[in-house]
């Protein structure tokens, strides 16, 4: 255990759950064989298909909506001053306004890498009647996958963004880089 | 050993500007024994013994492996993001600046590719429909369950950083000094995750316990 001790290893309950925690796993005793030929063989490092069968839930959506998302410059720049997205000693973030057209639609969310795939976490603003939706995200830069969830039951990839590329993920995604 | 694979390569400027220890490790020839340090491992690694990157991995593979069951909640999907783990962790074996702190490298990456790999979870787990609750209320019938599947299905409710934070402190029992370096995280937030953690997993498993 190291030095210091928190209250939570007082506790009869979470002390044996730790012990039983920390029980050995039994793995595959081929993966280190596994990793070594697909090291031989430069196979790629992500997986191709998936034991998952992704349900498809692209399908087209409603003609009429479309769809935008537009990555700000970084704070500071001349192009559109922002509020200060990065604390010293954190990475900083970028703002990334998503936009949606979406009439005849009362709820719109996006769901992605950046909030767990949370339904409820990050819902879009109607801007005024004209069936557009957005939110601004502050992200920091990396590699996300996203998509839509309309009225809380139809899915939406971004037919103007980047598609997802992997394979296994199925079709009804996008990919956004923020640098 | 014949069609190897190109030896990773060593991250440029190392060995020129000597902070590189591989630059004058003092490499042992032979078979790989499990008693040579990671260091003296690494640098047969880089130099194309893959027999000595087997021996990394098979010194890592349980306590990481432990992690990643834990993290993930079944072991092919641990199986599958260590495995991922060691090839990516090979292809970058230059990047590593320290050899002799290896484990601590790899587990980063270990980290990570959980991380990865639960967002994966997740979505599919969305996409099928699922969107309530990850795992059924605890409600169901908690003493149809064993101690350990009760202990899972706790872990699994917590939020994964919560969940990350538990384990990395309590089960693989690292300071929180070493998980911030691991995480990126500071310590103030860490010991928070940990504390709700804690108090999470504490209600969840005492009327099971008590039972």
């Amino acid at each position: 255990m190291p030095a210091d001790h928190d209250d939570e290893t007082r506790d009869d309950t979470l002390r044996q759950a730790i012990a039983e925690l920390r029980r050995p796993v039994a793995l595959d005793p081929a993966l280190e064989g596994r990793a070594l030929a697909r090291i031989r063989a430069g196979a790629p490092t992500h997986r191709i298909g998936s034991r998952r069968g992704l349900l498809w839930l692209g399908g087209a959506l409603a003609a009429g909506i479309a769809l935008a998302l537009l990555v700000r410059p970084p704070t500071g720049s001349p192009a559109r001053p922002g509020p200060t997205l990065a604390t010293a000693g954190t990475q900083p973030t970028r703002a990334v306004l998503i936009r949606l057209a979406a009439p005849a639609s009362s709820r719109v969310t996006v769901v992605g890498d950046f909030n767990d795939w949370d339904p409820a976490a990050t819902p879009l603003r109607p801007v005024g009647d004209s069936g557009t939706w957005t939110v601004e995200l502050h992200l920091k830069p990396g590699r996300y996958h996203y998509t839509f969830l309309i009225d809380g039951r139809r899915w939406a990839s971004d037919p103007s963004g980047a598609p997802a590329a992997e394979s296994d993920f199925g079709a009804p995604m996008s990919v956004l880089t923020v640098g | 050993m014949d069609s190897l694979p190109p030896a990773p390569v060593t991250a440029k400027g190392r060995v020129r500007s000597g902070v590189c220890r591989l630059s004058h490790a003092v490499v042992p020839g032979g078979l790989p024994r499990m008693s040579d340090s990671d260091a003296a491992l690494v640098a047969r690694t880089l130099g194309g013994d893959l027999e000595a990157y087997a021996a990394l991995m098979t010194r890592y593979r349980d306590a990481f492996g432990r992690y990643a069951f834990h993290m993930l909640g079944n072991r092919e999907d641990a199986q599958e993001a260590l495995q991922d783990s060691f090839v990516r962790a090979y292809r970058a074996l230059g990047s590593c600046r320290e050899p002799e702190r290896f484990g601590a490298w790899l587990f980063r990456i270990v980290v990570n590719r959980c991380r990865t790999v639960r967002r994966r979870i997740l979505r599919h787990r969305r996409f099928d429909g699922d969107l309530t609750e990850d795992v059924p209320s605890k409600g169901a019938r908690p003493d149809a369950f064993e101690w350990r599947d009760e202990i899972a299905r706790a872990l699994e409710r917590l939020r994964p950083h919560y969940r990350e934070a538990f384990l990395l402190r309590y089960v693989e029992e690292l300071d929180y000094g070493e998980m911030a370096r691991l995480t990126g995280v500071k310590e103030p937030a860490l010991r928070m995750r940990v504390k709700r953690a804690g108090d999470q997993l504490r209600d969840l498993l005492r009327d099971v316990h008590a039972g």
